[in-house]
């Protein structure tokens, strides 16, 4: 209980990312989107809006990632949506999204479509003001609505649908709604325009590729313009690449690194469905090896005797084995096993149920340990080099698999200290070390003398 | 014309022999290891090249280096063969079936070191872990927005392994040393002692970072050594981790060793270790069969700069140019700590003393320090086709009259003065001189600058007031850009500019070692430098009476701003009062120092770290009371004397009129005669073997 009020006190509980899924295939976007905010260890609170029409099993396996899943429905909303709606039938989903401004317990947000990539920590984002968008890359006069800052109102809202019922939108999605409602974004306030690093549309890449390999390193929120959408790449998990040829370099690193992050936390379900649908417990195994990497060509021979309480090494045999399951799975497949996972838990509410809480506030500081692993797939995207596979964080996954039968071990006390010794590391990781006081070199000389004697 | 070396070192005779026996090398492996192998990023590439071939001398095959691999290093430096020995081979296999690379192969300098490179890249897949392992270790941790510190790690942890690998093979024989350069290897050396890989280990640092910081940030850093509290400057900075892994290196270190006395102060305070010997860095000092040779070369390079200072100076050569001393300072554009300031302080100075005395020299300071520009600027590009016009035009009438002087030669008569020369001839020449009036004055600097309102250069310049002006005795010219031999402007690289020119000027703030200043003396050019940095202290430690041999070394560490800059006043000064023959006879002696700094008598200093550390992590097999103590302080070391004849100071030849001719000039001198002077007083030569008979030096390995 202990780690998890320190947790809560490091979520600034009045502020929240947003995002939205409006069909099963977005809530694998809006899945990553809430996972890439998690690895980079955001302190707001992660909201996720899906749509009536998306499935009750996508829904739920967003509530692992989202500290919040709210289920918006134009149609049972405020009276007022509701007649707007009746006005401008074509404006559905700009509708949904439009519902963020209703979300008036959080005191600022920032909304992400759910087909972007967070690539670093963008908390800072919450020191802009409404509304704070980047420059749509087709006229760069309208800013894009796939990233921004604003504050929830339910007279906002208000204003938001009577303009739409009067008005309608220029290019009849929420882009242009939002465009002509704060139509002074382009001259007024230039602190209100974010920074491109912080919408990067990849399809723009071509127009200016100079630019990109300038700038490029410097990006922090991806956004998967136009059409195709990275899940509808096939994905070799084997490789940790998607077939290579269909789309330039650049798009296919972005792309992958995309997968990796889908996978560095489904994965772990599909599993769960395979080898315990019943307790789905199985988390508490990554709480003791936070921080192991993949290996990329790992011997073939099968290590089956993993405990959850081993060293946090030599998992690179069951990471094949799990690989090689995976292998042939198609996209479709995923999906399907997605709703399996969920479907054979009838009644996991994994937010209110008591019994889970531990395993709640254990997933939280696994989900952010780790910015560093993105390194490496980073690295790659930046510095390609011959022959480097990836990084993903599956061998969490992989030493719960062989242990079906292990038991939730409570174990309060030696979690407790492996948490805050995580903590320390973090703070580290962050540029926080405490140099002032238990960080004092002289302690690390204490440690460095121990093995020079 | 530039021939091989031959070993015996032409002017000096002298350097003391060192009495220790040579270590066994054919039972030790020597592994050097810096992110600078085949890697250039800045200064300590050219340490690692240079030397490499004396230590190849001395270790042949059992000598490795270590680095990181990136394809095109590799592909432009290196040559790829196999590992002369099993256990490297193994140990190399052992991480490549863990699926990581290394590279084996010779790398393509002098002496072709083998280099051993490990992929950062291709092993990052393991970084989370191995960040885990250095948090158990020692509780550092590095944030994973610094990607140099990330790649250090990769690095440190391969190499640890490598090593603990490599070990397992040799079991006790060979031994290993390990000699681990700047805090990027530094890591690799504290997960090698905390796995007790039995090796002895050298940690050199060349500078410290934090140092390097405050410097930077203007802070009175020498004044203050003692008072920093380290800790919260360094997390206050943002580098605490790189700090905690710098000192946790230098911690762990068997023998720590630092680039020069004044590194070893700076180190004392910012790592809180006293440095156990002091490695100063050398050159390959490139030496003529012909003597004299590089005075020719003073006098053929110093006839290009006079060309460029025709053009730039066009319409205002009203000085002369055979009484024009050229100055220079260079390095990287760091305005304060490569002192600058100081310097342009002090040439103001300079030129008010000069007018004052009525002096007929003239002084041309050259700035070559790279900042951001928009190319040449007209003004500068004009003046040298000015330059050209006119001697082009000068030359047709040359041809004229030549013809009619012959002409009237054959009719055998001599001709008239008043008609050797029409009309036209003197229109030509005329419209030419019409053609080249200037109404501006001279450019300052020769490029566009983008900066020019705020360069720190330009602005003290308007500060002071130096324009170029005609009554100006000391004139500027700002080159904002690295020398290159196919400049339209100055044509020549920068070994041929310093050789042309008479004084390097180098009075640097932070300095750790400096080879600009060493880079003169080894060509014979005298140069300033001060006592911050580590080549002025060590000259001061072994010479004399350094400036009678061209070493002008300022006092800026116990003296104030104002003092200082008046101290570099006297030396410009005095040097600008020297006549032609003592300028040639003060660069004979410079260029005997060049001795002194050759690899062949520093590469000592390295040798004895390897012996100390291996006395210490060995102590059963290698004592250390067998051998000669350490040669670190300064009594240990030799002292080039006093020239015997009277030195080319001023303080001993000031005249009481300016106008003094070289004739005048009495002073005793024979060259023959003060270098056997100086062969007695120093004893034999220190030798490392034989060097290969007819083995080229390469040109321009100076660096820069």
């Amino acid at each position: 209980m202990i780690s998890f009020s320190f947790l809560l006190f490091l979520t600034e509980a009045d502020q929240a990312f947003v995002t939205l899924a409006t069909t099963d295939a977005y809530s694998m976007g809006a899945l990553v989107v809430g996972k890439s905010l998690r690895r980079h260890g955001t302190r707001k609170r992660l909201v996720a809006m899906v749509s009536p029409n998306v499935t009750r099993e996508a829904r739920l396996s967003l509530e692992e990632v989202f500290d919040e899943v709210i289920l918006v429905n134009v149609l049972d909303s405020q009276d007022r949506a509701h007649l707007s709606y009746l006005g401008r039938p074509e404006l559905g989903v700009t509708f949904t999204k439009l519902h963020c401004w209703t979300l008036t317990k959080y005191s600022k947000c920032v909304f992400l479509d759910a087909d972007t990539l967070v690539l670093c920590n963008v908390d800072e984002l919450f020191d802009r003001e409404e509304l704070s968008a980047a420059p749509d890359q087709g006229w760069p006069d309208c800013f894009n609505t796939g990233v921004f800052v604003f504050i929830p109102s339910l007279e906002t809202h208000g204003q938001l649908l009577q303009h739409a019922a009067k008005h309608g939108s220029f290019d009849g999605g929420d882009q242009g709604l939002l465009n002509s409602f704060f139509s002074d974004w382009a001259l007024k306030d230039i602190s209100k325009h974010l920074p491109f690093v912080y919408n990067l549309s990849v399809s723009a890449l071509y127009t200016y590729l100079p630019a990109f390999y300038k700038f490029g390193h410097q990006a922090k929120i991806v956004h998967f313009l136009g059409g195709t959408k990275p899940w509808h790449f096939r994905y070799n998990q084997q490789t940790n690449q998607i077939s290579p040829g269909d789309l330039d370099r650049i798009l296919e690193q972005y792309v992958n690194l995309w997968w990796r992050e889908f996978y560095s936390h489904t994965q772990q379900q599909v599993i769960k469905a395979d080898s315990h649908p019943d307790t789905g417990l199985t988390q508490h195994s990554f709480v003791s090896r936070p921080r192991q990497s993949e290996k990329k060509s790992a011997p073939a021979q099968a290590v089956s005797t993993l405990q959850t309480s081993s060293p946090p090494l030599d998992t690179q045999g069951t990471v094949a084995e799990t690989q090689t399951k995976e292998e042939e799975r198609s996209l479709e497949l995923r999906l399907l096993t997605l709703d399996e996972v969920s479907s054979e838990q009838p009644d996991s509410s994994v937010q209110t149920s008591p019994s889970e809480q531990p395993e709640e506030m254990h997933t939280h500081p696994k989900d952010v340990s780790g910015p560093e692993a993105e390194y490496s797939a980073y690295a790659d995207l930046h510095n390609p080099a011959p022959g480097q596979g990836g990084t993903g964080r599956e061998p969490e996954a992989a030493g719960g698999s062989p242990t079906p039968s292990e038991e939730p071990a409570p174990e309060p006390t030696p979690v407790e200290t492996e948490e805050e010794k995580q903590q320390h590391r973090r703070m580290w990781e962050e540029g926080h070390a405490d140099y002032m006081g238990k960080d004092a070199f002289d302690n690390i000389k204490k440690k460095l003398d121990r093995f020079l004697e | 014309m530039p021939l091989s070396r031959s070993l015996s070192m032409s002017s000096l005779s002298g350097l003391p022999l060192w009495e220790e026996e040579s270590l066994p090398v054919e039972d030790l492996y020597l592994f050097e290891i810096a992110w600078e192998v085949t890697n250039k990023v800045g200064g300590i590439y050219t340490v690692i090249q240079t030397k490499a071939k004396i230590t190849v001398d001395e270790w042949g095959e059992n000598y490795f280096m270590m680095g990181p691999y990136y394809e095109h290093n590799f592909k432009t430096q290196v040559e790829q063969c196999d590992p002369p020995s099993a256990a490297i081979k193994i140990a190399m296999d052992s991480l490549k079936n863990s699926g990581c690379q290394v590279y084996f192969g010779r790398w393509l300098i002098e002496g072709s070191p083998y280099v051993i490179l490990f992929d950062i890249g291709g092993a990052a897949w393991n970084l989370d872990r191995w960040k885990g392992e250095l948090w158990d270790t020692c509780g550092i941790g590095l944030p994973y927005h610094d990607r140099e510190a990330n790649d250090c790690l990769i690095f440190g942890s391969l190499i640890a392994w490598f090593f603990k690998e490599l070990t397992d093979q040799l079991q006790d024989k060979p031994n290993v040393i390990a000699h681990f350069h700047e805090w990027q290897a530094g890591a690799g050396l504290v997960l090698s002692r905390s796995r007790k890989i039995p090796m002895a280990t050298i940690f050199t640092t060349h500078a410290t970072l934090l140092g390097r910081y405050l410097c930077a940030g203007n802070v009175d850093f020498y004044n203050n050594l003692d008072k920093f509290n380290i800790d919260r400057e360094a997390g206050e900075r943002q580098i605490y981790h790189r700090y905690c892994l710098e000192r946790a290196a230098v911690h762990c270190a068997h023998v720590f060793t630092t680039v020069s006395q004044i590194t070893a102060v700076e180190a004392n305070h910012m790592l809180h270790r006293q440095p156990d010997v002091v490695t100063p860095n050398g050159l390959n000092v490139k030496k003529f069969s012909a003597v004299h040779e590089f005075q020719n070369l003073h006098s053929t390079n110093k006839a290009k700069i006079q060309e460029f200072v025709r053009g730039h100076f066009y319409g205002h050569l009203d000085f002369n140019l055979e009484k024009t001393l050229f100055f220079f300072i260079a390095g990287r554009y760091e305005f304060s700590n490569k002192g600058a300031d100081v310097f342009l302080e002090s040439l103001s100075r300079l030129n008010y003393l000069l007018r004052v005395h009525k002096s007929d020299v003239t002084v041309v300071v050259f700035f070559i320090m790279p900042a951001k520009t928009n190319n040449f600027n007209v003004e500068s590009l004009k003046g040298q086709a000015v330059r050209k016009q006119l001697w082009d035009t000068a030359h047709a009438v040359k041809e004229k009259f030549g013809k009619r002087l012959y002409e009237a030669l054959l009719k055998g008569e001599i001709p008239d003065m008043n008609k050797i020369l029409d009309r036209d001839d003197f229109t030509i020449m005329k419209r030419a001189l019409f053609a080249t009036q200037r109404h501006t004055l001279p450019p300052v600097t020769t490029h566009n600058m983008l900066d020019d309102s705020t360069d720190p250069i330009l602005t003290n310049v308007r500060r002071i007031g130096l324009f170029n002006n005609r009554n100006d005795r000391v004139k500027i010219v700002f080159h904002p850009e690295f020398l290159s031999s196919t400049s339209p402007l100055l044509p020549m690289d920068y070994e041929e500019f310093v050789r042309g020119c008479h004084l390097g000027v180098f009075p640097s703030y932070y300095e750790p070692w400096g080879y600009t200043p060493g880079e003169c003396t080894v060509m014979g050019i005298p140069s300033v430098t001060t006592n911050l940095s580590g080549f002025g202290c060590f000259m001061e430690e072994h010479v004399s009476d350094p400036s009678a041999y061209g070493i002008y070394i300022v006092d800026r560490r116990f003296r104030s701003a104002d003092e200082s800059c008046n101290q570099l006043t006297q030396f410009m000064f005095s040097f600008c009062q020297q006549s032609r023959r003592q300028r040639i006879i003060q660069r004979n002696r410079t260029e005997r120092l060049s001795d002194l700094l050759d690899w062949r008598y520093l590469g000592r200093f390295y040798i004895h770290a390897r012996r100390l550390a291996l006395s210490r992590a060995f102590p059963d097999t290698f004592k250390m009371d067998t051998f000669v103590p350490p040669p670190v302080s300064t009594t240990q070391g030799f002292r080039y004397p006093r020239p015997q004849s009277v030195p080319p100071s001023p303080s001993a030849s000031i005249h009481s009129t300016p106008h003094h001719s070289d004739e005048e000039d009495e002073e005793p001198y024979d060259e023959d005669e003060e270098a056997e002077r100086d062969r007695q007083n120093i004893k034999a030569p220190f030798t490392l073997g034989a060097v290969p008979p007819g083995k080229k030096k390469q040109p321009g390995e100076y660096g820069n």
